[in-house]
């Protein structure tokens, strides 16, 4: 045995290890380096269409703070895009996937407008909550539709979801243009909900109180996740559903909760369109919400504490879109692909930090 | 491809030095030294047992042998000539045949057909069996390894399938043939056929390494002993040179351990002597029955059937109890219901009919929280399936199943202090090896996974105790822990099922054995009257004809 080199003697026990996997410096490290990435990829993109990146770029990243609008703006873009998102993690946690954002939030909407124009002599004590209760809960109860049929019937929730999507783009095509048509808007579009359901504005320029709605649930959703039994339980059979159930979870009924409250969350977003930002149904105002969200979830790795922060850089460069096209004349759709890239570095610089990691011992 | 004959001329015709010899194998994953340098020399005509624990490197030194795995370092020498194996297609061409610990074999295809799978036979006009199967037919009337080569593998049981394998590898022409722990789920009248083929092969002039942790198959079969520990080889001996206890002192290195754990070494080898000095309590020891004066009955478990994962019961008409402080061992044969039977007795799977009461109260229909609660805990056979969180930490395992107790709640949130009081406790009461209760147990060995699993049942304070394979693949000293923690158990008036794969395990522990053949109950045997043949008897279905 000459060959034969020392072993480093490595005791896998003494290396120091954080909580979940890797360290936060080298997490926000891998999400610096993707930001900038999708940034270089997308300028060599911008450049080659023959605009200039730096005005692109300055127009995305500047507008949501030159001016108060432009940061209410922000603000009331982040509302939906965080709800959403919210949406997509919380039955991801426990391993299911709901692509049904969405359909959700639009028969919240639906819901909310339809019991805003039907009650819209209320005052606001009674009719504002009941159109933000009404919105929530039809989100839920939409999302347990894909929920029970899934657990009675094992019809795959990513189908179910899609699909009941294209049943709410329906739903609020008929109520928009045929229950309370409002003939003088040109497009689908529902009469307006009465004054008493429209949520109160604070501030100048005007903020929609959904906002503080938006910021309270998304503080709720930590704390459940991580200090309550139904979220240790969630995890749980996120991480491993056989031993969750072994030890006396019921998997079936956390993964249908996770879902009707995806869902709900759903609901609430299209609820505060309705009665922060639109004060009526409108086609189409979903926008889209859901891809985005799917991508803040993604960004996130699931991690609900995380989804409000992803969501706000999202609505910055979602605000900046449209004054990147204004200024610099580049199409708007060029910050989704930025987006993407994001998304693609961020899975890329894990698959590159595991290699690098392995190489280096 | 050699064939038996050839290597019989080439054994007669060729040079006096070693079959086989492997010179400073170094392997590593990642951080970890799986091997160290380990020199492995296998003489001619001899069964060389690779004896170590679980986790000593024993199967990835073969597993470099064969081509699975690429060394880091170190030569392998075949007649004295270096040579490089890069998968097992080379490993076979040079004669080199192995038998894993689980077959890879095309169940609906026959013996013969899946020993020429992969072999060069002519195709056209169509494929000729009849002269392989004449082939395997002979060889397997001069091993002894007797099995119909047109049986479909899917009706055989585990003992002749390892069969096949053995076939499969002598009819390719293996000069030295590697056996994987082959012992494991064999019954003890199997064992000694295998072990008579085993020396039929060698006298034909071929070398078996024959892979095991157990050191009284070494001393019953082999001719030489490689002894390894954690990825080093710490010795060769001749059997007759050696003893139980001094390769019992190899194993486990330690001499401050050795008189620890040298009862899981000596288990079953009928040499309580060695384990005497132990100082474990010295009921277990003298085989004799433990007197469990009139302790009452704790568990009770009548007429149970449960189904198997196909809707079709894997379990009938199960009955048995068990007293307070009484540990009832399963014996079996994997395969017979006992992963059904574990995971209905434990409430994770609903019973078909039947009823199970732990203390008088009934249990059979009542969610698996209700029977956690009750004081029912398992150990599942597979602990990365079914026993652990796998990103999520030791502390938050260790809460699993009482999330929703009130030592885990602080209102309606959880504790999450208390929980991490317990962890830092169990850590150090179970000696997990771990940097902390923030660890990801996904991090852990095998044995420290086991241990936060047991950490986790007995924090439950169970009142019934299932444990399946509770010792699979473990090293030494964790068994050793396994086995501690089970008699104390009992010593708590714990009803212990102990359901493994491992007679030496059962006989060693167990007040009352059970056996399980085909989903049902065919024999009981309480200690003091332990014969392994005869449970082996009852193990392979055979009448119980006392």
């Amino acid at each position: 045995m000459t060959t034969t080199v020392t072993p480093p003697t490595t005791t896998p026990t003494a290396t120091p290890r954080f909580g979940r996997g890797t360290g936060l410096p080298q997490t926000v490290l891998s999400y610096v380096i993707a930001v900038l990435l999708a940034f270089v990829v997308s300028g060599i993109v911008i450049a080659a269409l023959g605009h200039s990146p730096v005005d692109a770029f300055r127009a995305i990243l500047t507008t949501s703070f030159k001016s108060s609008f432009g940061l209410i703006e922000t603000v009331h873009k982040w509302v939906p895009l965080a709800l959403l998102a919210l949406a997509f993690t919380i039955p991801l946690a426990a391993g299911k996937y709901n692509i049904g954002g969405e359909g959700q939030l639009l028969v919240g909407a639906t819901a909310s407008a339809a019991v805003g124009i039907t009650l819209k002599d209320s005052p606001t004590v009674v009719l504002l909550p009941m159109v933000l209760l009404v919105g929530l809960l039809a989100g839920g109860v939409y999302a347990w539709i894909a929920a029970w049929l899934m657990d009675r019937f094992g019809v795959n929730e990513i189908l179910s979801t899609v699909l009941l999507n294209f049943v709410s783009f329906g739903i609020v095509d008929y109520v928009a243009s045929e229950v309370w048509s409002d003939p003088a808007a040109g497009h689908p579009t529902t009469v307006p909900i009465g004054d008493g359901g429209l949520l109160p504005l604070i501030g100048t320029p005007p903020m929609h109180t959904g906002v503080v709605l938006a910021v309270l649930v998304c503080v709720a959703t930590v704390v459940v996740m991580r200090r309550t039994v139904p979220g240790y339980e969630l995890r749980a059979v996120g991480t491993n559903p056989r031993a969750a159930q072994v030890h006396g979870v019921r998997i079936g009924r956390i993964a249908v909760g996770s879902l009707v409250v995806g869902g709900a969350l759903a609901g609430f977003a299209g609820a505060i369109e309705v009665a922060g930002v639109h004060g009526k149904l409108i086609e189409g105002m979903q926008s889209n919400y859901l891809l985005l969200g799917i991508i803040i979830g993604l960004i996130a790795r699931g991690n609900a504490l995380a989804v409000p922060f992803v969501a706000f850089g999202i609505a910055v460069l979602e605000v900046g879109a449209s004054a990147m096209q204004r200024t610099a004349d580049v199409p708007s759709e060029m910050v989704l692909i930025t987006e993407a890239l994001i998304l693609l570095f961020l899975l890329f610089s894990d698959v590159v930090g595991a290699r690098l990691r392995r190489s280096s011992r | 491809m050699t064939s038996v004959e050839e290597t019989r001329r080439d054994v007669s015709q060729g040079s006096s030095g070693p079959l086989l010899s492997m010179e400073g194998i170094r392997k590593t994953f990642g951080p970890v030294v799986a091997l160290d340098g380990v020199d492995l020399t296998v003489g001619r005509s001899e069964v060389h047992g690779l004896l170590g624990g679980n986790g000593a490197g024993k199967t990835t030194l073969m597993n470099v042998l064969y081509g699975l795995y690429r060394p880091d370092g170190g030569t392998v020498l075949l007649d004295g000539a270096p040579v490089d194996i890069r998968d097992p297609r080379d490993a076979i061409s040079h004669g080199i045949g192995m038998v894993h610990q689980n077959f890879l074999q095309v169940d609906t295809y026959t013996v013969t057909e899946n020993i020429v799978l992969g072999t060069s036979l002519p195709s056209w006009p169509a494929v000729d069996l009849k002269a392989p199967a004449a082939r395997i037919a002979e060889l397997s009337e001069r091993f002894g390894l007797t099995v119909d080569p047109q049986a479909r593998v899917a009706d055989l049981s585990v003992g002749l399938r390892q069969r096949v394998e053995i076939l499969k590898a002598l009819y390719r022409g293996a000069k030295v043939l590697v056996l994987d722990e082959p012992t494991t789920n064999l019954t003890p009248q199997e064992v000694d056929s295998l072990f008579g083929s085993l020396r039929a092969i060698v006298d034909e002039g071929m070398s078996v390494v024959f892979i095991t942790h157990k050191i009284r198959e070494t001393m019953a079969v082999c001719d030489a002993l490689t002894v390894m520990r954690d990825g080093k080889r710490v010795g060769t001996l001749r059997r007759a040179d050696t003893s139980a206890a001094e390769l019992a002192t190899l194993m486990v290195g330690d001499d401050a351990a050795v008189t620890r754990v040298t009862e899981v070494v000596t288990a079953g080898m009928g040499a309580p002597e060695a384990a005497r000095a132990s100082g474990a309590p010295k009921q277990y020891l003298s085989g004799e029955a433990r007197d469990l004066g009139d302790a009452p009955v704790r568990v009770s478990v009548r007429d149970l059937v449960v189904l198997g994962d196909h809707g079709v019961p894997a379990v009938h008409d199960v009955g048995f109890e068990v007293r307070r402080g009484e540990i009832v061992g399963i014996a079996g044969v994997a395969g017979n219901g006992q992963v059904e039977l574990a995971e209905s007795v434990s409430g994770v799977r609903g019973l078909h009919s039947g009823a199970l009461d732990l203390d008088g109260e009934p249990l059979a229909g009542r969610p698996t929280a209700v029977w956690l609660e009750s004081g029912v805990a398992y150990v599942p056979e597979d602990r990365h399936r079914d026993g652990i969180l796998p990103s999520a930490s030791i502390m938050e395992n260790l809460v699993l199943g009482a999330q929703r107790s009130v030592r885990f709640r602080k209102g309606p949130l959880m504790d999450w202090k208390a929980a991490r009081r317990h962890a830092e406790e169990a850590i150090r009461t179970y000696s997990v090896k771990a940097s902390g209760p923030s660890a990801p147990a996904a991090a852990l060995s095998g044995g420290n996974m086991q241990r936060v699993i047991l950490a986790r049942a007995f924090s439950h304070r169970p009142g019934f105790l299932i444990l399946h394979n509770p010792t699979r693949g473990l090293d030494i000293p964790s068994t050793q822990f396994v086995y501690d923690r089970v008699r104390e158990a009992a010593e708590e008036h714990s009803a212990v099922l102990l359901m493994s794969e491992d007679l030496d395990e059962l006989t060693h522990l167990c007040d009352r054995i059970l056996v399980l053949y085909s989903g049902r109950i065919v024999g009981e045997r309480q200690r003091g009257h332990y014969d392994q043949y005869e449970l082996g008897h009852l193990m392979a279905g055979l009448e119980d004809t006392a």
